[in-house]
């Protein structure tokens, strides 16, 4: 008889092993989510120098690159799937929201990354201001979370349809806007050493309504 | 009449995709142990039927029952009773096969993963191969990947859609093999139009049609 108690967090952990070894066989998304960083931040610096007292278009800059760099990436974590015909695999051997959940950790994981390289590069080419260190990764936190669970949410419903590139950008986007607002909005007003919890506030309540929504649809999303 | 540990049975199931008829409206009772092929023409709809029943895929009409001692497994849990190996399942080409063995198993909760994978590779002949990855496999051994799949974990249910195809005599043997390996202790379901592989079935589910009726 099978081992009917299926644990969940067993396989959660395994599909999350299984993405990295994936990514990092076949290095998918990160070089070129890496590339991206590297040359947008590099050529702004180029073409601007360093922009130490324009914290408003710093933050917007900031956050356009994080979110360029990692979107098209994230979205293949099941478009992958569908285009390399593994999706049967998966659906046999997990529940739509243990292949989710695995998912959207590592997209949390893939956006650490980027952000680990691109937040020094970013000081260090823009001329940054000294961060407040707690409201800086409080704001990046969240924001990497939403970005995170709105991205794997949108791959998931988008992942069996036809012109699956384009809808992700224009079934992103409305949801988006929220945390790239919010977090423009917080990380400016970091440098400008003005109070960050409204936008926390914003980007916590996005983040646990974007959870709570993917929780509850991703065991519904392939049922055909 | 006691209750079978494992029964599976359609009541009149159907289902079309848009226009299209893809399993015309069929009715049967089995239970394990056996062996039982699925028979019809190209087109009929054998592998959708499979879908359905393993719980993939919902009949746009009809009811699919699938017992476990008597009590109903629902659509979603059926997964874990049932092995599938059938052509559109796809493996991970940057992986070896072993690896691609080890997640399922690991994602299944398997207890000793790694003996069920060395057990399954063993049946279908692929152990010389394991630590191959899969983009250097040819058609013939993807296929025994797919039957070391089916059988990974020892599921009651065993689906096998057209098992024999791109397969050598060796792997038609492996198949025969595993059909009378797991037929005497599980239900074995084999789709398939194979005359040698029909033999190896005491029942018969007979698909009507050939799945390219487009109604109104």
């Amino acid at each position: 008889m099978p081992n009917s108690g299926s644990n969940s967090a067993v396989a959660v952990w395994s599909v999350l092993r299984k993405e990295c070894r994936t990514e990092w066989r076949t290095r998918y998304g990160l070089n070129a989510a890496l590339l991206f960083a590297v040359a947008s931040l590099t050529a702004v610096s180029f073409a601007a120098g360093r922009l130490g007292n324009r914290t408003d278009i710093m933050a917007a800059l900031f956050w356009i690159v994080l979110l360029f760099a990692t979107l098209a990436s994230m979205s293949h974590a099941f478009v992958r799937e569908v285009e390399s015909r593994t999706m049967l695999l998966l659906r046999l051997v997990a529940t739509p929201t243990e292949i989710a959940v695995g998912k959207l950790l590592f997209n949390l994981l893939f956006l650490c990354v980027i952000e680990a390289v691109t937040v020094p590069l970013f000081m260090v080419l823009m001329g940054a201001p000294p961060v407040r260190w707690g409201q800086f990764l409080a704001v990046l936190g969240l924001g990497t979370v939403s970005l995170a669970a709105s991205s794997t949410l949108v791959g998931a419903v988008i992942a069996q349809t036809r012109g699956r590139g384009a809808l992700f950008a224009g079934v992103s986007l409305p949801l988006l806007l929220p945390v790239l607002a919010a977090a423009v909005g917080g990380t400016r007003e970091m440098w400008a050493a003005n109070s960050v919890a409204p936008s926390l506030k914003l980007l916590g309540a996005y983040a646990v309504a974007l959870l709570a929504a993917s929780l509850l649809l991703y065991d519904h999303l392939w049922e055909d | 009449m006691s209750a079978a540990p494992l029964r599976l049975a359609g009541r009149d199931i159907a289902h079309r995709f848009g226009p299209r008829v893809a399993v015309r409206p069929v009715s049967f009772d089995v239970s394990a142990p056996g062996v039982v092929a699925v028979t019809g023409e190209n087109g009929s709809g054998k592998s959708t039927l499979l879908r359905i029943l393993c719980g993939l895929l919902r009949p746009s009409r009809g009811e699919c029952v699938f017992e476990v001692d008597g009590r109903a497994v629902e659509p979603r849990r059926r997964r874990l009773f049932t092995g599938l190996a059938t052509p559109e399942l796809s493996f991970y080409e940057e992986f070896s096969a072993a690896e691609n063995l080890a997640f399922a198993a690991e994602t299944r909760g398997l207890p000793n993963a790694a003996n069920a994978v060395r057990l399954a590779l063993e049946q279908v002949g692929l152990t010389p191969r394991a630590d191959d990855r899969v983009s250097a496999f040819s058609s013939g051994m993807k296929q025994r990947l797919r039957l070391a799949f089916a059988i990974l974990h020892e599921p009651p249910v065993i689906m096998l859609d057209e098992p024999g195809s791109h397969l050598d005599d060796a792997g038609r043997a492996v198949v025969e093999h595993i059909v009378q390996t797991y037929g005497p202790r599980a239900l074995v379901l084999i789709a398939t139009n194979e005359p040698r592989e029909m033999a190896l079935a005491e029942q018969r589910i007979e698909l009507s049609g050939r799945g390219l009726e487009r109604t109104a």
